[in-house]
């Protein structure tokens, strides 16, 4: 990307609060990233509709999804935090995988997950 | 914080899972204690119910309770004679009879899902009163959420949204069930909670929808198993 494609960082005072939510997948078979972000997706566009979803400036975060112990993280902004953890408890299942999320720990910082 | 599931269905009646699986997803997901609640069958099958369950709680470490749900105004009578044998009694809601014999009736500790399968909310002004007075707990059942989608979904969540604001008003107490049938239908306490909070709870009132209500509800089921205990509120003092 060219220098002047690029935005000046805005400051933090004027950036949006994020929190990040560490939960795991139960399940008896292996769950795979692309599933679980689609089915993620779904049921909160399913659930609060495309503007509901805009509201929550909801994130998973690929590089942060552990597939050997199906650990994930999702960046959501802080007030929107309750939503998001309602919105997982709707996932039943992943393709025909029954899945239970457990919710880890919610965080203002990555660092802060671990 | 203590969390409880006060309504799951074992295969001993309508369910999937065994009590072990069930009991160890519990376990699993932070819950302190856990409520059969089954559909009382003769008293031999109870007994086995029992034994099964005295082995889990072995096993798994957590605390296991049983209660049963009245399907039928006779079966409710057939309960509350042997109301002592046993921790909780639940009610199953949505036949309007059923509701308000179940509010009316303080031997009752929950009103399971008293909307379910009606085009109102199944509760008025008037039985939220009664609820309150006979300390009778109206359940907000996840698994009913979790099964519909689309337009049927909507509809329900307005009709538990009124039974909140209801409850609200007269402070009648909420309890938080998943009233799982399966192991994969309990849901972790936080998500209970937000759940909850998505419907018009406050945090503060959904924690305690989990906690602090069915912790009140075990308490008394302690209480009453007691030789002294005669009413709610009279006991004999040696």
């Amino acid at each position: 990307m060219k220098q002047e494609d690029k935005l000046k960082i805005l400051l933090p005072s004027l950036r949006g609060k994020e929190r990040y939510i560490a939960f795991r997948v139960l399940s008896d078979e292996r769950i795979i990233y692309s599933d679980l972000e689609a089915a993620i997706w779904n049921v909160l566009l399913d659930f609060y509709g495309e503007h509901g979803v805009s509201k929550l400036s909801m994130w998973l975060i690929k590089n942060l999804y552990d597939e050997q112990n199906q650990i994930g993280v999702i960046r959501c902004n802080n007030k929107a935090v309750a939503a998001v953890i309602a919105g997982l408890g709707l996932i039943a299942r992943l393709g025909d995988t029954r899945v239970v999320f457990k919710i880890l720990s919610v965080s203002g910082t990555i660092r802060g997950l671990k | 914080m203590q969390f409880f599931d006060l309504h799951v269905h074992s295969a001993f009646s309508e369910g999937e899972s065994t009590v072990e699986q069930l009991a160890s997803m519990a376990k699993e997901l932070g819950y302190t204690g856990i409520c059969f609640s089954e559909y009382y069958k003769s008293e031999e099958q109870v007994k086995k119910l029992y034994r099964e369950i005295e082995k889990v709680k072995q096993k798994v470490r957590i605390e296991v309770f049983l209660g049963f749900e009245a399907r039928s105004p006779k079966e409710l009578q057939i309960l509350r004679e042997k109301r002592r044998r046993f921790d909780v009694l639940l009610v199953r809601g949505s036949d309007l009879r059923m509701n308000r014999e179940a509010v009316e009736t303080p031997e009752v500790d929950i009103l399971t899902h008293p909307e379910f399968g009606r085009q109102d909310s199944g509760l008025n002004h008037v039985m939220m009163k009664l609820a309150k007075k006979n300390n009778v707990a109206i359940e907000l059942n996840f698994r009913n959420i979790l099964l519909e989608s689309k337009n049927s979904r909507s509809k329900l969540l307005a009709k538990i949204q009124n039974n909140i604001k209801l409850a609200k008003k007269f402070k009648t107490p909420i309890i938080l069930c998943s009233g799982a049938v399966s192991h994969f239908e309990m849901r972790d306490p936080q998500i209970m909670i937000s759940m909850a909070s998505q419907l018009g709870l406050d945090i503060k009132e959904a924690k305690d929808s989990l906690s602090k209500i069915p912790e009140k509800i075990l308490k008394q089921a302690v209480e009453r198993k007691n030789d002294s205990w005669i009413l709610p509120g009279v006991k004999v003092v040696k």
